[in-house]
Protein backbone atom coordinates (compact mmCIF):
# COMPACT_ATOMS: atom_id res chain seq x y z
CA UNK A 1 0.00 0.00 0.00
CA UNK A 2 2.45 2.44 1.08
CA UNK A 3 4.95 0.87 -1.54
CA UNK A 4 2.38 1.61 -4.27
CA UNK A 5 1.92 5.07 -2.94
CA UNK A 6 5.61 6.04 -2.96
CA UNK A 7 5.78 4.65 -6.80
CA UNK A 8 3.19 6.72 -7.52
CA UNK A 9 4.30 9.58 -6.23
CA UNK A 10 7.65 9.20 -7.96
CA UNK A 11 5.99 8.69 -11.26
CA UNK A 12 4.34 11.83 -10.75
CA UNK A 13 7.84 13.58 -10.04
CA UNK A 14 9.12 11.83 -13.29
CA UNK A 15 11.58 10.14 -11.45
CA UNK A 16 13.37 6.96 -13.38
CA UNK A 17 12.82 4.05 -11.09
CA UNK A 18 16.43 3.58 -11.44
CA UNK A 19 17.27 6.62 -9.49
CA UNK A 20 15.14 4.33 -6.80
CA UNK A 21 17.34 1.44 -7.04
CA UNK A 22 20.21 4.14 -6.48
CA UNK A 23 19.61 4.08 -2.98
CA UNK A 24 19.46 0.25 -1.92
CA UNK A 25 19.51 1.15 1.95
CA UNK A 26 16.50 3.48 1.09
CA UNK A 27 14.58 0.88 0.06
CA UNK A 28 15.59 -1.74 2.64
CA UNK A 29 14.88 0.65 4.95
CA UNK A 30 11.10 1.30 3.93
CA UNK A 31 10.82 -2.55 3.54
CA UNK A 32 11.87 -3.16 7.02
CA UNK A 33 9.64 -0.40 8.24
CA UNK A 34 6.48 -2.00 6.82
CA UNK A 35 7.64 -5.06 7.86
CA UNK A 36 7.88 -4.03 11.19
CA UNK A 37 4.86 -1.90 11.15
CA UNK A 38 2.58 -5.07 10.13
CA UNK A 39 4.99 -7.60 12.55
CA UNK A 40 3.99 -5.40 15.29
CA UNK A 41 0.25 -4.49 14.69
CA UNK A 42 0.09 -8.62 14.42
CA UNK A 43 1.58 -8.77 17.57
CA UNK A 44 -0.52 -5.94 19.01
CA UNK A 45 -3.92 -7.30 17.95
CA UNK A 46 -2.23 -10.87 19.59
CA UNK A 47 -1.38 -9.24 22.75
CA UNK A 48 -4.28 -7.63 23.75
CA UNK A 49 -6.29 -10.65 22.91
CA UNK A 50 -4.28 -12.40 25.41
CA UNK A 51 -3.48 -9.91 28.22
CA UNK A 52 -3.10 -10.46 31.52
CA UNK A 53 -6.29 -10.92 33.56
CA UNK A 54 -6.37 -7.83 35.99
CA UNK A 55 -8.29 -9.79 38.36
CA UNK A 56 -8.60 -8.16 42.15
CA UNK A 57 -8.32 -10.72 45.01
CA UNK A 58 -10.59 -12.78 46.14
CA UNK A 59 -11.23 -10.50 48.50
CA UNK A 60 -13.65 -7.32 49.26
CA UNK A 61 -11.47 -4.56 49.35
CA UNK A 62 -10.79 -2.26 52.06
CA UNK A 63 -11.75 1.70 51.96
CA UNK A 64 -10.98 4.37 54.29
CA UNK A 65 -8.54 3.63 57.43
CA UNK A 66 -9.71 0.50 59.62
CA UNK A 67 -11.65 0.43 63.30
CA UNK A 68 -11.07 3.54 64.87
CA UNK A 69 -10.72 1.82 68.13
CA UNK A 70 -7.60 0.27 67.38
CA UNK A 71 -4.82 2.50 68.68
CA UNK A 72 -1.55 2.97 66.30
CA UNK A 73 1.45 2.13 67.69
CA UNK A 74 3.62 5.27 67.66
CA UNK A 75 7.00 4.01 68.40
CA UNK A 76 8.67 0.89 68.59
CA UNK A 77 8.14 -0.96 72.14
CA UNK A 78 10.92 -0.84 74.47
CA UNK A 79 13.04 -4.20 74.56
CA UNK A 80 11.98 -4.80 77.88
CA UNK A 81 8.16 -5.30 77.10
CA UNK A 82 6.95 -8.31 74.76
CA UNK A 83 5.35 -7.41 71.57
CA UNK A 84 2.36 -8.86 70.91
CA UNK A 85 1.76 -11.51 67.93
CA UNK A 86 0.47 -10.36 64.56
CA UNK A 87 -2.73 -11.68 64.07
CA UNK A 88 -3.83 -10.15 60.48
CA UNK A 89 -2.52 -7.09 57.83
CA UNK A 90 -4.76 -4.61 55.77
CA UNK A 91 -3.15 -2.64 53.26
CA UNK A 92 -5.81 -0.34 51.42
CA UNK A 93 -4.16 0.88 48.56
CA UNK A 94 -4.50 -2.76 47.08
CA UNK A 95 -7.26 -3.76 48.58
CA UNK A 96 -5.66 -6.93 51.22
CA UNK A 97 -7.23 -7.94 53.92
CA UNK A 98 -5.58 -11.26 55.29
CA UNK A 99 -4.94 -13.18 58.48
CA UNK A 100 -1.68 -13.61 59.15
CA UNK A 101 -0.90 -17.47 59.84
CA UNK A 102 3.10 -18.14 61.02
CA UNK A 103 5.86 -19.31 59.11
CA UNK A 104 8.94 -21.46 59.68
CA UNK A 105 11.66 -22.72 58.21
CA UNK A 106 11.57 -25.45 55.58
CA UNK A 107 13.96 -28.80 56.15
CA UNK A 108 15.86 -26.99 53.32
CA UNK A 109 16.50 -24.19 55.36
CA UNK A 110 14.08 -22.05 53.17
CA UNK A 111 11.00 -19.51 54.38
CA UNK A 112 7.67 -21.67 54.60
CA UNK A 113 5.07 -20.48 52.47
CA UNK A 114 1.60 -20.35 53.44
CA UNK A 115 -0.19 -23.70 52.02
CA UNK A 116 -3.39 -21.11 51.28
CA UNK A 117 -2.40 -18.66 48.71
CA UNK A 118 -5.05 -16.47 49.89
CA UNK A 119 -3.67 -15.49 53.18
CA UNK A 120 -0.19 -14.41 54.33
CA UNK A 121 1.98 -15.56 57.03
CA UNK A 122 4.84 -13.59 58.88
CA UNK A 123 8.14 -15.30 59.94
CA UNK A 124 8.32 -16.36 63.18
CA UNK A 125 11.97 -16.24 63.33
CA UNK A 126 11.81 -12.62 62.49
CA UNK A 127 10.94 -9.41 65.08
CA UNK A 128 7.77 -9.40 65.47
CA UNK A 129 5.95 -6.65 63.82
CA UNK A 130 6.17 -2.75 65.37
CA UNK A 131 9.18 -3.93 68.01
CA UNK A 132 12.28 -3.25 66.95
CA UNK A 133 13.81 -4.66 63.71
CA UNK A 134 12.48 -5.84 60.38
CA UNK A 135 9.57 -8.32 60.53
CA UNK A 136 8.88 -10.62 57.43
CA UNK A 137 5.55 -11.16 56.09
CA UNK A 138 4.94 -13.02 52.54
CA UNK A 139 2.05 -14.31 50.30
CA UNK A 140 1.88 -15.70 47.05
CA UNK A 141 1.27 -13.74 43.96
CA UNK A 142 -0.90 -16.32 42.72
CA UNK A 143 -1.92 -20.32 42.11
CA UNK A 144 -1.98 -22.52 39.60
CA UNK A 145 -4.73 -20.80 38.13
CA UNK A 146 -5.85 -17.56 39.53
CA UNK A 147 -4.11 -14.38 41.82
CA UNK A 148 -2.80 -14.78 45.49
CA UNK A 149 -3.21 -12.80 48.12
CA UNK A 150 -0.04 -10.60 47.37
CA UNK A 151 -1.34 -10.40 43.75
CA UNK A 152 -0.97 -6.46 43.63
CA UNK A 153 1.76 -5.75 45.87
CA UNK A 154 3.95 -4.54 43.39
CA UNK A 155 1.92 -2.26 42.78
CA UNK A 156 2.09 -0.69 46.39
CA UNK A 157 4.17 3.01 45.96
CA UNK A 158 6.38 5.11 48.67
CA UNK A 159 3.81 6.52 51.29
CA UNK A 160 1.38 3.64 50.84
CA UNK A 161 0.48 2.71 54.58
CA UNK A 162 0.44 -1.19 56.18
CA UNK A 163 -2.08 -2.02 59.07
CA UNK A 164 -0.68 -4.90 60.98
CA UNK A 165 -3.50 -6.30 63.24
CA UNK A 166 -1.89 -7.48 66.90
CA UNK A 167 -3.19 -9.91 69.84
CA UNK A 168 -3.42 -6.56 71.95
CA UNK A 169 -6.27 -5.27 69.79
CA UNK A 170 -3.68 -2.33 68.32
CA UNK A 171 -2.43 -1.84 64.96
CA UNK A 172 1.05 -1.53 63.98
CA UNK A 173 0.82 1.06 61.03
CA UNK A 174 3.48 1.08 58.52
CA UNK A 175 4.85 3.26 55.72
CA UNK A 176 5.99 2.08 52.50
CA UNK A 177 9.42 3.45 51.57
CA UNK A 178 10.44 1.89 48.54
CA UNK A 179 8.73 -1.32 46.48
CA UNK A 180 11.80 -3.52 44.26
CA UNK A 181 11.64 -6.88 42.32
CA UNK A 182 15.41 -9.06 43.00
CA UNK A 183 16.61 -11.78 41.09
CA UNK A 184 16.11 -14.69 43.52
CA UNK A 185 19.87 -15.30 42.58
CA UNK A 186 20.60 -12.39 43.46
CA UNK A 187 17.84 -12.22 46.62
CA UNK A 188 19.26 -9.53 48.74
CA UNK A 189 19.80 -11.56 52.17
CA UNK A 190 21.21 -8.62 54.45
CA UNK A 191 18.46 -5.86 53.63
CA UNK A 192 15.80 -8.26 54.26
CA UNK A 193 16.44 -10.20 56.96
CA UNK A 194 19.56 -8.20 58.98
CA UNK A 195 19.24 -6.18 61.82
CA UNK A 196 17.98 -2.88 61.70
CA UNK A 197 17.53 -0.28 64.51
CA UNK A 198 13.99 0.71 64.10
CA UNK A 199 10.75 -0.89 63.93
CA UNK A 200 10.71 -2.11 60.11
CA UNK A 201 8.63 -4.20 57.68
CA UNK A 202 9.46 -6.11 54.72
CA UNK A 203 6.54 -7.67 52.66
CA UNK A 204 7.72 -10.58 50.13
CA UNK A 205 5.82 -12.32 46.87
CA UNK A 206 6.97 -13.61 43.86
CA UNK A 207 7.85 -11.47 40.29
CA UNK A 208 9.18 -11.52 37.22
CA UNK A 209 9.78 -13.74 34.63
CA UNK A 210 7.57 -17.13 35.54
CA UNK A 211 9.91 -20.13 34.56
CA UNK A 212 7.60 -22.84 33.20
CA UNK A 213 10.70 -25.75 33.02
CA UNK A 214 10.93 -25.09 37.43
CA UNK A 215 7.47 -24.24 37.81
CA UNK A 216 8.76 -21.01 39.79
CA UNK A 217 8.77 -16.95 38.76
CA UNK A 218 12.70 -16.12 38.76
CA UNK A 219 12.65 -12.58 41.21
CA UNK A 220 10.82 -11.80 44.11
CA UNK A 221 9.26 -8.60 44.72
CA UNK A 222 10.37 -7.02 48.27
CA UNK A 223 8.50 -4.14 49.89
CA UNK A 224 9.98 -1.96 52.46
CA UNK A 225 8.37 -0.21 55.17
CA UNK A 226 9.07 1.54 58.38
CA UNK A 227 6.90 2.17 61.81
CA UNK A 228 5.14 5.05 61.74
CA UNK B 1 22.22 13.67 -11.64
CA UNK B 2 25.02 12.01 -12.23
CA UNK B 3 26.98 14.63 -10.32
CA UNK B 4 25.68 13.42 -7.75
CA UNK B 5 28.47 13.62 -4.52
CA UNK B 6 29.54 9.90 -3.16
CA UNK B 7 29.89 12.43 0.66
CA UNK B 8 25.84 12.89 0.02
CA UNK B 9 24.88 9.28 -0.81
CA UNK B 10 26.73 8.17 2.19
CA UNK B 11 25.21 10.58 4.18
CA UNK B 12 21.46 9.09 2.71
CA UNK B 13 22.18 5.95 3.21
CA UNK B 14 23.47 6.60 7.11
CA UNK B 15 20.23 8.59 7.60
CA UNK B 16 18.06 5.35 6.25
CA UNK B 17 20.09 2.76 8.12
CA UNK B 18 20.35 4.89 11.70
CA UNK B 19 16.11 4.98 11.39
CA UNK B 20 16.03 1.69 10.50
CA UNK B 21 18.22 0.46 13.13
CA UNK B 22 16.04 3.26 15.74
CA UNK B 23 12.94 1.04 14.83
CA UNK B 24 14.47 -2.31 15.91
CA UNK B 25 16.35 -0.64 18.72
CA UNK B 26 13.28 1.08 20.37
CA UNK B 27 11.54 -2.27 20.27
CA UNK B 28 14.46 -3.89 22.11
CA UNK B 29 14.74 -1.26 24.22
CA UNK B 30 11.55 -1.56 25.19
CA UNK B 31 11.68 -5.22 25.90
CA UNK B 32 14.47 -5.33 28.43
CA UNK B 33 13.71 -2.07 30.58
CA UNK B 34 16.11 -2.51 33.55
CA UNK B 35 14.16 -2.66 36.53
CA UNK B 36 14.41 1.17 38.28
CA UNK B 37 16.50 0.86 41.35
CA UNK B 38 16.23 3.74 43.58
CA UNK B 39 17.80 3.07 47.03
CA UNK B 40 16.63 4.67 50.20
CA UNK B 41 19.81 6.40 51.41
CA UNK B 42 18.96 6.98 55.66
CA UNK B 43 20.89 6.41 58.57
CA UNK B 44 20.21 6.46 62.11
CA UNK B 45 20.75 8.31 65.51
CA UNK B 46 19.67 8.24 68.49
CA UNK B 47 20.53 10.94 71.41
CA UNK B 48 22.03 10.10 75.25
CA UNK B 49 22.16 11.90 78.51
CA UNK B 50 25.42 9.68 80.27
CA UNK B 51 26.71 12.20 83.00
CA UNK B 52 25.68 11.03 86.20
CA UNK B 53 26.27 14.75 87.75
CA UNK B 54 25.34 17.08 84.97
CA UNK B 55 22.27 18.58 84.74
CA UNK B 56 19.25 17.56 82.54
CA UNK B 57 19.50 19.55 78.94
CA UNK B 58 17.71 19.90 76.11
CA UNK B 59 19.30 18.25 73.22
CA UNK B 60 18.38 19.53 69.52
CA UNK B 61 19.26 17.73 65.72
CA UNK B 62 20.60 19.84 63.32
CA UNK B 63 21.04 18.64 59.88
CA UNK B 64 23.66 20.43 58.55
CA UNK B 65 23.33 24.03 57.19
CA UNK B 66 19.32 23.95 58.30
CA UNK B 67 18.90 26.21 61.20
CA UNK B 68 15.66 25.16 62.28
CA UNK B 69 16.06 21.68 64.50
CA UNK B 70 15.31 18.37 62.77
CA UNK B 71 14.37 17.25 66.36
CA UNK B 72 14.56 18.60 69.84
CA UNK B 73 14.23 16.44 73.35
CA UNK B 74 13.20 18.80 75.80
CA UNK B 75 14.50 17.92 79.76
CA UNK B 76 16.83 14.99 78.64
CA UNK B 77 18.28 13.67 82.59
CA UNK B 78 20.92 11.15 82.91
CA UNK B 79 20.42 7.81 82.17
CA UNK B 80 18.15 8.86 78.98
CA UNK B 81 18.54 7.22 75.99
CA UNK B 82 16.31 8.33 73.18
CA UNK B 83 14.91 5.85 70.34
CA UNK B 84 16.36 6.05 67.09
CA UNK B 85 15.79 8.30 64.85
CA UNK B 86 15.60 7.59 61.06
CA UNK B 87 17.09 10.30 59.26
CA UNK B 88 18.55 11.15 55.37
CA UNK B 89 22.36 10.36 55.60
CA UNK B 90 24.42 13.21 55.83
CA UNK B 91 26.30 15.47 58.06
CA UNK B 92 24.60 16.96 61.27
CA UNK B 93 24.88 18.91 64.04
CA UNK B 94 24.10 17.48 67.84
CA UNK B 95 23.49 20.40 70.09
CA UNK B 96 23.00 20.67 73.94
CA UNK B 97 21.59 23.75 75.96
CA UNK B 98 20.45 23.93 79.40
CA UNK B 99 16.90 23.21 79.82
CA UNK B 100 14.60 25.76 78.91
CA UNK B 101 17.17 27.81 77.27
CA UNK B 102 16.17 29.91 74.69
CA UNK B 103 16.69 27.74 71.34
CA UNK B 104 18.40 30.45 69.80
CA UNK B 105 21.30 30.72 72.77
CA UNK B 106 24.41 28.98 72.20
CA UNK B 107 24.93 25.28 73.21
CA UNK B 108 26.36 24.17 76.16
CA UNK B 109 27.71 21.84 73.80
CA UNK B 110 27.84 20.48 69.79
CA UNK B 111 29.31 18.27 67.91
CA UNK B 112 29.45 17.13 64.39
CA UNK B 113 28.32 13.77 63.00
CA UNK B 114 28.39 12.53 59.73
CA UNK B 115 25.60 9.76 59.11
CA UNK B 116 26.62 7.28 56.51
CA UNK B 117 23.39 5.32 54.89
CA UNK B 118 23.18 2.55 56.62
CA UNK B 119 24.84 3.29 59.48
CA UNK B 120 23.34 3.86 63.06
CA UNK B 121 25.16 6.08 65.77
CA UNK B 122 24.60 6.67 69.14
CA UNK B 123 25.39 10.76 70.45
CA UNK B 124 25.54 10.83 74.20
CA UNK B 125 26.90 13.44 76.83
CA UNK B 126 29.32 11.33 78.30
CA UNK B 127 32.12 12.43 81.31
CA UNK B 128 31.55 14.18 84.48
CA UNK B 129 29.60 17.33 84.85
CA UNK B 130 33.00 19.11 84.65
CA UNK B 131 34.60 17.52 81.55
CA UNK B 132 31.29 17.32 80.12
CA UNK B 133 31.18 16.15 76.28
CA UNK B 134 29.92 15.00 73.42
CA UNK B 135 30.86 11.61 71.83
CA UNK B 136 29.54 10.07 68.74
CA UNK B 137 29.59 6.60 69.15
CA UNK B 138 29.05 4.34 65.88
CA UNK B 139 26.47 1.25 66.55
CA UNK B 140 26.99 -1.87 64.41
CA UNK B 141 24.54 -3.10 62.57
CA UNK B 142 25.67 -6.56 61.69
CA UNK B 143 25.78 -9.70 63.17
CA UNK B 144 27.77 -13.09 62.54
CA UNK B 145 25.15 -15.69 61.68
CA UNK B 146 23.22 -17.26 64.68
CA UNK B 147 24.75 -14.76 67.10
CA UNK B 148 24.28 -12.24 69.03
CA UNK B 149 26.54 -9.01 70.20
CA UNK B 150 26.40 -7.01 73.34
CA UNK B 151 28.67 -4.20 74.55
CA UNK B 152 28.95 -2.37 77.72
CA UNK B 153 28.57 1.92 78.13
CA UNK B 154 30.15 2.38 81.23
CA UNK B 155 28.35 5.34 82.61
CA UNK B 156 29.43 4.98 86.39
CA UNK B 157 31.44 7.04 88.55
CA UNK B 158 32.99 3.81 89.35
CA UNK B 159 34.89 1.25 88.19
CA UNK B 160 32.64 -1.42 87.03
CA UNK B 161 33.71 -5.13 86.07
CA UNK B 162 30.61 -7.07 84.03
CA UNK B 163 30.19 -10.43 83.76
CA UNK B 164 27.83 -12.46 81.75
CA UNK B 165 27.53 -15.96 83.63
CA UNK B 166 30.44 -17.45 84.37
CA UNK B 167 32.39 -14.88 81.36
CA UNK B 168 33.83 -11.63 82.44
CA UNK B 169 32.80 -9.08 79.50
CA UNK B 170 34.70 -6.35 81.12
CA UNK B 171 36.73 -5.69 84.15
CA UNK B 172 37.39 -2.52 86.58
CA UNK B 173 35.74 -0.61 83.05
CA UNK B 174 36.56 2.78 83.94
CA UNK B 175 33.90 5.61 83.50
CA UNK B 176 32.56 7.03 79.90
CA UNK B 177 34.31 4.23 78.60
CA UNK B 178 32.66 1.81 75.50
CA UNK B 179 33.38 -1.34 74.72
CA UNK B 180 33.75 -2.80 71.45
CA UNK B 181 31.29 -5.66 70.79
CA UNK B 182 31.10 -8.92 71.64
CA UNK B 183 30.03 -11.77 70.10
CA UNK B 184 27.83 -14.46 72.59
CA UNK B 185 25.92 -17.17 72.06
CA UNK B 186 21.99 -16.70 71.83
CA UNK B 187 19.98 -17.29 75.22
CA UNK B 188 19.26 -15.94 78.30
CA UNK B 189 22.01 -14.47 80.16
CA UNK B 190 22.65 -13.86 83.65
CA UNK B 191 24.53 -10.36 83.84
CA UNK B 192 26.48 -8.85 86.62
CA UNK B 193 27.69 -5.46 86.92
CA UNK B 194 29.76 -4.55 90.25
CA UNK B 195 31.65 -1.78 91.37
CA UNK B 196 32.32 0.98 94.14
CA UNK B 197 31.16 -2.04 96.49
CA UNK B 198 27.64 -2.00 94.79
CA UNK B 199 26.40 -4.08 92.31
CA UNK B 200 23.35 -5.05 89.51
CA UNK B 201 21.76 -7.83 88.18
CA UNK B 202 20.04 -8.61 85.26
CA UNK B 203 18.45 -11.72 82.92
CA UNK B 204 18.61 -10.30 79.50
CA UNK B 205 17.72 -12.33 76.38
CA UNK B 206 19.87 -12.02 73.31
CA UNK B 207 18.14 -13.82 70.17
CA UNK B 208 20.22 -14.81 67.33
CA UNK B 209 20.45 -11.90 65.07
CA UNK B 210 20.32 -8.79 67.91
CA UNK B 211 22.49 -6.39 69.10
CA UNK B 212 22.53 -4.98 72.59
CA UNK B 213 23.76 -2.39 73.96
CA UNK B 214 24.19 -2.76 78.47
CA UNK B 215 24.39 0.92 79.90
CA UNK B 216 25.83 1.12 83.44
CA UNK B 217 24.11 3.66 85.53
CA UNK B 218 24.83 5.15 89.04
CA UNK B 219 21.65 5.25 90.45
CA UNK B 220 21.13 6.57 94.82
CA UNK B 221 22.84 3.69 96.68
CA UNK B 222 23.61 1.16 94.05
CA UNK B 223 24.35 0.77 90.17
CA UNK B 224 21.65 0.38 87.66
CA UNK B 225 21.73 -1.60 84.15
CA UNK B 226 19.90 -0.30 81.11
CA UNK B 227 19.34 -2.97 78.66
CA UNK B 228 19.08 -1.52 74.96
CA UNK B 229 18.33 -3.42 72.41
CA UNK B 230 20.33 -1.84 69.37
CA UNK B 231 19.47 -3.84 66.25
CA UNK B 232 16.70 -6.63 65.67
CA UNK B 233 17.18 -8.94 62.81
CA UNK B 234 15.73 -12.83 61.46
CA UNK B 235 17.24 -15.57 63.78
CA UNK B 236 18.37 -17.39 61.07
CA UNK B 237 17.90 -15.83 57.64
CA UNK B 238 16.19 -18.25 55.06
CA UNK B 239 17.54 -19.46 52.64
CA UNK B 240 17.27 -17.53 49.12
CA UNK B 241 14.09 -15.81 48.16
CA UNK B 242 10.84 -17.48 49.28
CA UNK B 243 8.91 -19.51 46.26
CA UNK B 244 5.65 -17.75 46.85
CA UNK B 245 3.96 -17.92 43.30
CA UNK B 246 2.74 -21.19 41.14
CA UNK B 247 2.64 -19.13 37.33
CA UNK B 248 -1.13 -19.04 37.53
CA UNK B 249 -1.14 -15.16 36.35
CA UNK B 250 2.24 -15.10 34.83
CA UNK B 251 3.49 -13.17 32.27
CA UNK B 252 3.31 -14.94 29.03
CA UNK B 253 5.39 -14.10 25.63
CA UNK B 254 2.65 -11.66 24.00
CA UNK B 255 1.53 -10.34 28.15
CA UNK B 256 2.55 -6.34 27.73
CA UNK B 257 1.33 -4.42 24.55
CA UNK B 258 4.28 -1.83 24.94
CA UNK B 259 7.13 -3.00 22.98
CA UNK B 260 4.45 -3.92 20.03
CA UNK B 261 3.27 -0.28 19.93
CA UNK B 262 6.92 1.18 20.15
CA UNK B 263 7.69 -1.43 17.16
CA UNK B 264 4.20 -0.15 15.31
CA UNK B 265 5.33 3.48 15.78
CA UNK B 266 9.18 2.79 15.17
CA UNK B 267 8.62 1.33 11.74
CA UNK B 268 6.22 3.90 10.71
CA UNK B 269 9.35 6.17 11.10
CA UNK B 270 11.55 4.16 8.98
CA UNK B 271 8.84 3.43 6.48
CA UNK B 272 8.09 7.40 6.04
CA UNK B 273 11.74 8.64 6.37
CA UNK B 274 12.67 5.82 4.00
CA UNK B 275 9.84 6.48 1.70
CA UNK B 276 10.90 10.06 1.82
CA UNK B 277 14.58 9.24 0.83
CA UNK B 278 13.35 6.95 -2.01
CA UNK B 279 11.22 9.73 -3.73
CA UNK B 280 13.35 13.04 -2.53
CA UNK B 281 13.74 15.48 -5.14
CA UNK B 282 16.92 16.92 -5.55
CA UNK B 283 16.86 20.79 -6.23
CA UNK B 284 19.64 20.93 -9.34
CA UNK B 285 20.94 23.78 -7.85
CA UNK B 286 22.35 22.10 -4.93
CA UNK B 287 23.59 19.59 -7.36
CA UNK B 288 25.75 22.13 -9.81
CA UNK B 289 28.96 20.98 -8.77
Amino acid sequence: MRADTAAGRADARHVSPLRVIRRPWAVAAAVAGVLVVTLGGAGLSWASGTGRSAMPVGRPPVTGTPRSHWAAVSAPTAPAQVVPLPTGMVIPAIGVRTKLIQLGLAASGTLQVPADVGVAGWYTGSPRPGGTGSAVIVGHIDSVNGPGVFFRLRELKPGDLVYVQRTDGKMAVFKVTLVQTFLKSRFPTAAVYGPVPNAQLRLITCGGTFDVATGSYLSNVVVFAVLQ
Amino acid sequence: MKSRSLAQRVARTAAAAVFAAFGFGAALIAVSAPLASASSEVGWIRLAHLSPNAAPVDVYLYSFGNPNAHIVLDHVGYGTVSPYEQVAAGEYTVAMRATGAPSGSSPVLSTAVNIAPGHAYTVAGLGPAAGLRLVVIPDELTTPPGKALVRIIQASMHKVTVTAGSTRLAARLKFAHVTSYFTVEPGTWPIRATGGGKSVTASISLAAGTIHTLVVLDEPGKLGLDVLLDAAGSKVPPAGGPRTGFGGTAARPGDTLVPWAVAVLGGLVVTVTGTAIMTRRRRPALHAR
